[in-house]
């Protein structure tokens, strides 16, 4: 079978599929399935038959998981999508983050309000992960503006590092058994203690998979008060965090992501505070090549004036060819591409409906 | 205890998919809450679509029983008479 390239854009009004050939020359665009309905999280499961998910945020039905088993062709809801138990109290809420688990069919999933579930029969079934849903600070957490949502799953072996927002980085180290607040160097600008054991509005956390140690984090920067607590690096498996926010325009942004072929190469979108927008109405998306010691702006093909959009924090993601391409999606409905690491970048789609959530496969 | 008035509970087409495709289910129920429990019952899927893991009826999901909006009676526990038409239907929101 040739290899395809596969993106996966969850937006406000259903879960599309862009496929192109490896050339990335033309991507044709299918959907919206789910049709109507926002999707904040997708995922393509390339483990034994490649299976594609996205989470369906229904607010009038409740919410669902659409699995497809034809690379994008078709969508059907699993049996059954997470749910607290009867007696816990709380009602799901939004279905933010799925990510693969240890067997072919283990999937980990990350919702509002924040909350894991585990399913080990491909999403048919979920079961609440306690060590984290029902831990002690569970019910001091406050929602942030996208609400109580626990958006980033990273496994590393027994490692597991959750995002939170609002309520930080949490580690595990017995397999999602039990957790620990990890946020040593993880401010805020909302608190009067910059620096609280948990409560940070952390955005998104990446690393790339061959250095486990060194992780990213965008934090909830731009404040004046606080300079620089928003793009943030760990070299010891997310227990201490340092800024590497320096010569960067502004050090808010949603989305964090790391080079495919190299744990020193990162990416940030930097954004303008105030309005999340982009700064000065020119869009950037910035790299790092030395794990955040300096920074590049690359802009090429970007327009040059008068564009303010967003991008959200799961709304950016590489592709791993060996020339890997960026994509993002914004608020507005673009679909960006990024060739040559993010050298030159070209509008694949310009009319989407708002854009939640961008992930990319090699199938 | 006498026994449970039969009463219609009538869909609006986006959940007919949960039930085989049918627009009106009749249920034994004294109250709404018991009939959406009934629901629950015979059709999990489809009472997951319309109540909350707490029990709640979804925030823009309408309850009527017959013309009259059960939020105007005695919330989920109207009671309810034989022949009576419980309405589900859809909020008008979005954007």
């Amino acid at each position: 079978m040739p290899e395809r390239v596969l993106l996966t854009i969850g937006t406000k009004k259903g879960l599309f599929v862009a496929e192109a050939p490896k050339s990335r020359g033309k991507f044709a665009l299918r959907g919206p399935f789910g049709s109507g309905v926002a999707v904040y999280a997708t995922l393509t499961d390339t483990r034994g038959k490649p299976r594609m998910y996205g989470s369906s945020c229904n607010a009038f039905f409740g919410m669902k998981i659409l699995r497809s088993t034809d690379l994008g062709k078709t969508f059907h809801e699993t049996k059954s999508a997470p749910a607290f138990p009867k007696d816990d109290g709380r009602a799901l809420a939004n279905i933010w983050s799925l990510e693969p688990g240890d067997d072919e069919r283990d999937l980990w999933c990350g919702v509002e309000p924040a909350s894991l579930f585990k399913s080990q029969d491909g999403g048919d079934s979920w079961e609440l992960a306690p060590g984290i849903s029902n831990h002690e600070h569970a019910r001091k957490w406050q929602p942030g503006n996208g609400g109580l949502c626990l958006h980033t799953i990273l496994r590393d072996g027994d490692r597991m590092h959750l995002g939170i927002s609002t309520g930080g980085h949490y580690l595990s180290e017995d397999g999602g058994k039990t957790f620990a607040p990890s946020n040593k160097g993880i401010g805020v600008g909302f608190a009067p203690d910059p620096f609280p054991e948990f409560g940070q509005c952390v955005h998104k956390i990446a690393r790339h998979p061959d250095a486990p140690g060194r992780l990213y984090l965008q934090n909830h920067g731009g404040f004046p008060e606080r300079p620089g607590i928003g793009v943030l690096r760990s070299d010891d498996h997310g227990r201490t965090w340092r800024s590497i926010a320096k010569g960067l325009p502004s050090d808010f942004g949603f989305p964090i992501v790391v080079h495919p072929h190299g744990a020193d190469t990162v990416y940030v979108l930097p954004l303008e505070p105030m309005t999340r927008t982009c700064p000065g109405g020119v869009p950037a998306v910035w790299r790092s090549e030395n794990g955040g010691e300096s920074w590049k702006r690359l802009t090429t093909g970007f327009p040059k004036k008068e564009t303010y959009f967003t991008v959200l924090r799961d709304a950016m993601d590489v592709d791993e060819l060996k020339e890997p391409a960026l994509y993002f999606g914004t608020t507005t409905g673009q679909l960006w591409m990024g060739r040559d690491g993010g050298e030159k970048w070209s509008c694949l789609f310009d009319s989407l409906p708002p854009v939640n959530n961008v992930k990319v496969a090699v199938v | 205890m006498a026994l449970a008035a039969v009463v219609t509970i009538h869909l609006p087409s986006a959940l007919r998919k949960y039930c085989s495709g049918a627009s009106d289910l009749s249920v034994p129920a004294h109250t709404v809450r018991a009939a959406l429990e009934q629901l629950g019952r015979d059709h999990p899927s489809l009472y997951r679509n319309i109540c909350d893991e707490t029990g709640s009826v979804r925030r823009h999901l309408n309850v009527f029983v017959n013309s009259s909006h059960v939020r105007d009676l005695d919330g989920l526990d109207t009671a309810l008479a034989p022949g009576d038409v419980v309405t589900i239907l859809a909020a008008v929101s979005g954007g």
